[in-house]
């Protein structure tokens, strides 16, 4: 036990002494999250429009007053068609708008005018919202016989907040990147070092110290996990938690040695630092495409579906939203953590079988 | 063709690299760089080879330069090799391809011409028949003289080499110079070599002597040695005032009355050199120790250890045996297996075939060896030490590691920087200590659980000349008062002759092993026992 403790101790010495090594996890754990949480941004904002006019205004004009910041820029007027193409090829222009000369003519005389869009679609999505806007502007002019009106009411994210659960998202994949880098690099750095075989030579229990090197980067990414959820989730995005913080805690750590055991994995067979990083791309990219964090389970290929049951962060992320979210009783967590559990111990212990082929 | 350096000064950021250096070379001279690590060898070589900035300037071939810019013109005259084994090769390309990509970065025409002296080259080095082979399966000796050949493809005027044959088997560096000597002849080049190996520097046209950032002598070697001649004493003649005493002789400042059977070397210039600074070797001190546990004679007993990897035999039946109070030396070239049958000692490598009786023990299962490792120690080829921790963390570690408590831990770790003087650097991070304090630090580290038997892997590679004698001075005490064996590997045959016994080892096999004196009894005209190394090797 002893041994144990002093190898903890020792690696979380050496951790804060690698001062590069904090700032990257700090972070990773901080402006990381935050970005992601406040920069990626679904909703269309100082979208740049054009116009070309020749239906001789009014009714165009009181349309092109219902754009206005912070979603749209203020609309400019183009003289021909050619210019406003060239303006939209040229990245000047996001959206344009062609009202005919006939325009106004068949909206007062048959209540049916066409309108002209130009839209540029690369980046599909804001692509997408933006027209959705557009044809919401464009329904509130016409008298539709068909009178529905929808009445929403949003569930769990009151505010439809993308920034909270972007953020918390963000904060469980780079939980599992810095729980699997961390733990490969420390096992790592000892062949790079040379100091392996001065490890191996100690009359100490393997077990042990694999044990405690992986519990040491636990406690680095649990410590990280809190400090995050502390300033960025509760602080900058004043998320509301609605369950148990604790067994959020609970969870995490559980994940926390997940990662560990596939970090065990990649140090067994990566010779260096550098193919550490290299192959925890290709092993933790499809646990993250898996897992429901950027594309959700339901809108995935059935195939997929399936496997995404041996994502452990599918379960991670599940839970979380979970306790944050729905606050769902601690008692009906319980598929979540058997989730985590059962798919983590089984990769802990294939990275711990791994490693211990070296000792 | 004509070097010449004037007042040349390197600083790398603030730190001096070389003070004021000024030497001269000619056409088809070998220059000789000798010194210990850090003496600023690396940093002239540098500035040289127009890698790096300097002040002062350099002038070859009428062309004066002093930046990497100024030197662009003449890069397509001066040929360098980095010091490090295999650093300008890459694993995975063959000798052939090598010699090819060589030529096309020099944007060489591979005419006939060229297909000629490649394949001169290739001669020279002893390659011709591992054209095909990749880098990465060539063993040292092989690589270094790849990447000589390598360097030597546009036919450089001015040929630089940093460290060419540290860490390369006798052998090996014996067919090196050969190809330096023909080389310098045929084609009139100027050659600027760094060595730490005393007895090649014999070989050179003029000497530098390094110490310090600082030139502290330059001159033939006849030149050189004379200055020390009078200064040199046999190990048992008595001497008041100050001077250095190690296993094989005595150096003061001032000549004595006494009689002297010494032949200096160039070695005696650094001793020297050290007591004009003021230095002396503090003597060596040990405390007494309780007796082990162990009673036998015999302390490790391999009988037909073998080790194979894939198809490649590095160990093949080789039976050696080390018995109490014993040093052992293992001596090869590289590649001839003396890591990997270390490494099969203290079980880094499982033993495909063959027995190994430690401490009277037949070692089976891992379990036998969990018992044995509190009585070995190890120093590695690195000093693998821990780099981001002080020198006394590092050795709490080790102690805590090893399960002692913390008081005989900070007894001892007191106890071993007195003795082995790096009390000065217990607060000291590895990497800013030189390579002989990390040396002595490292063997503390495999002395602390006092173990009955030592394996020393290549522990003197790139130290200096006084750090060595001092370790070996340690090595004779810790077997003298400790009644400890000791088995090490070494590049320098002159450390063989400290040895009790030595072994040969060729190509995975044993050739050799007698004492020391056996030795020259077989071979009474060797005059040391590099001459006798090579009779076998030859």
């Amino acid at each position: 036990m002893r041994v144990f403790w002093t190898v903890v101790a020792r690696e979380l010495v050496r951790f804060i002494r690698s001062w590069q090594l904090v700032l990257v996890v700090l972070y990773a754990f901080t402006m990381e999250v935050y970005i992601a949480g406040s920069g990626i941004e679904l909703k269309p904002r100082n979208v740049a429009i054009g116009y070309v006019d020749e239906s001789g205004g009014g009714l165009s004009q009181k349309l092109l007053h219902y754009f206005h910041e912070p979603e749209f820029l203020p609309p400019v007027a183009f003289n021909s068609q050619t210019a406003l193409s060239q303006a939209v090829f040229d990245k000047e222009i996001v959206l344009g708008l062609i009202f005919d000369e006939d325009f106004e003519q068949d909206f007062r005389k048959n209540k049916h005018a066409t309108l002209n869009v130009l839209l540029d679609a690369t980046a599909a999505s804001q692509a997408y919202t933006t027209l959705s806007y557009l044809s919401n502007i464009v329904l509130n002019f016409s008298d539709t016989a068909f009178s529905v009106e929808l009445v929403t009411h949003k569930l769990f994210n009151e505010n439809a907040n993308n920034a909270t659960f972007m953020a918390l998202t963000e904060l469980l994949s780079i939980t599992t990147m810095l729980s699997v880098i961390l733990t490969a690099v420390v096992f790592v750095k000892e062949k790079e070092d040379g100091t392996w075989d001065i490890m191996l030579l100690m009359p100490v229990n393997a077990k042990s110290i694999i044990l405690a090197k992986s519990f040491s980067q636990v406690i680095i990414v649990m410590i990280g996990i809190v400090i995050s959820v502390g300033f960025v989730v509760f602080g900058a995005f004043d998320t509301p938690i609605h369950g148990s913080f604790f067994a959020f805690l609970v969870l995490a750590f559980l994940y926390a040695f997940t990662g560990a055991g596939i970090g065990l994995f990649v140090a067994a067979i990566a010779k260096d630092v550098m193919q550490v990083a290299q192959l925890s791309v290709v092993i933790m990219l499809p646990l993250i495409f898996l897992s429901g964090a950027w594309t959700p389970i339901y809108a995935m290929h059935p195939w997929l579906q399936t496997l995404s049951l041996l994502s452990p962060l599918r379960y991670f992320i599940e839970g979380t939203e979970s306790i944050f979210f729905r606050g769902t009783p601690v008692l009906e967590l319980y598929p979540y953590f058997l989730g985590v559990f059962g798919v983590g111990s089984i990769l802990y212990l294939i990275g711990f079988r791994k490693i211990g082929h070296l000792f | 063709m004509r070097l010449e350096v004037r007042d040349v000064s390197v600083f790398h950021k603030n730190r001096l690299g070389i003070a004021h250096a000024n030497f001269e070379a000619n056409e088809g001279e070998i220059i000789g760089f000798i010194g210990a690590d850090g003496a600023g060898k690396s940093s002239l070589i540098h500035a040289i080879a127009g890698v790096i900035a300097c002040q002062g300037e350099i002038v070859f071939d009428h062309h004066t330069y002093r930046s990497c810019k100024e030197a662009e013109p003449l890069k397509a005259r001066i040929g360098l090799m980095p010091q490090g084994i295999g650093l300008v090769l890459y694993d995975l390309l063959t000798v052939d391809e090598h010699l090819r990509f060589f030529a096309d970065i020099h944007d060489l025409r591979r005419d006939d011409a060229f297909e000629a002296y490649k394949m001169r080259l290739l001669q020279m080095a002893g390659l011709e028949k591992f054209k095909d082979r990749q880098a990465g399966k060539l063993s040292g000796g092989m690589m270094q003289k790849l990447s000589l050949i390598c360097t030597l493809l546009h036919r450089p005027k001015l040929l630089v080499l940093d460290e060419p044959t540290t860490g390369v088997d006798p052998l090996s560096r014996i067919e090196l110079w050969e190809i330096l000597e023909e080389i310098r002849r045929s084609e009139g080049t100027i050659c600027l070599i760094s060595t730490a190996y005393m007895q090649e520097a014999a070989k050179m046209d003029k000497i530098l002597l390094f110490d310090e950032q600082k030139i502290i002598a330059q001159g033939t070697s006849a030149e050189l040695l004379k200055t020390v001649e009078s200064l040199c004493y046999d190990p048992d003649t008595p001497c008041v005032e100050p001077c250095i005493r190690t296993l094989q002789t005595l150096y003061t400042l001032s000549p004595l009355e006494a009689t002297s059977t010494q032949t200096p070397t160039l070695e005696a210039l650094f001793f020297v050199n050290a007591l004009r600074n003021g230095k002396t070797m503090p003597p060596i001190v040990l405390s007494d120790k309780k007796k082990s546990d162990f009673e036998g004679d015999v302390l490790m007993d391999a009988k037909g250890l073998t080790k194979r990897f894939g198809t490649f035999v590095a160990n093949d039946n080789v039976d050696i045996c080390l018995k109490k109070g014993e040093i052992l030396g293992l001596l090869g070239a590289n590649g001839a297996g003396k890591t990997t049958f270390i490494k099969m000692l203290l079980g880094l490598y499982p033993i495909d075939r063959g027995e190994l009786r430690l401490l009277g023990k037949t070692i089976e299962t891992p379990q036998d060896r969990q018992a044995l490792k509190a009585s070995i120690g190890y120093v590695s080829q690195h000093f693998a030490l821990y780099n981001d921790m002080s020198v006394q963390e590092n050795l709490l570690y080790f102690a805590s590691m090893r399960g002692l408590s913390s008081e005989t831990a900070n007894e001892r770790i007191k106890r071993y920087a007195q003795e082995l003087g790096f009390e000065n650097y217990l607060n000291a991070l590895p990497p800013e200590l030189p390579l002989g304090i990390n040396q002595r630090f490292s063997l503390a580290s495999a002395l602390l659980h006092e173990p009955v038997i030592l394996f020393l892997d290549e522990p003197t590679s790139g130290v200096d000349a006084i750090a060595r004698a001092q370790f070996w001075e340690l090595l004779k005490c810790l077997k003298e008062k400790w009644k400890i064996a000791i088995l090490i590997t070494t590049h320098y045959m002159s450390e063989a002759e400290f040895c009790d016994r030595v072994v040969l080892m060729r190509q995975g096999t044993k050739i050799a092993d007698d004492t020391i004196e056996g030795f020259y009894a077989k071979h009474p005209k060797a005059r040391n026992f590099e001459e006798i190394f090579l009779e076998y090797f030859r």
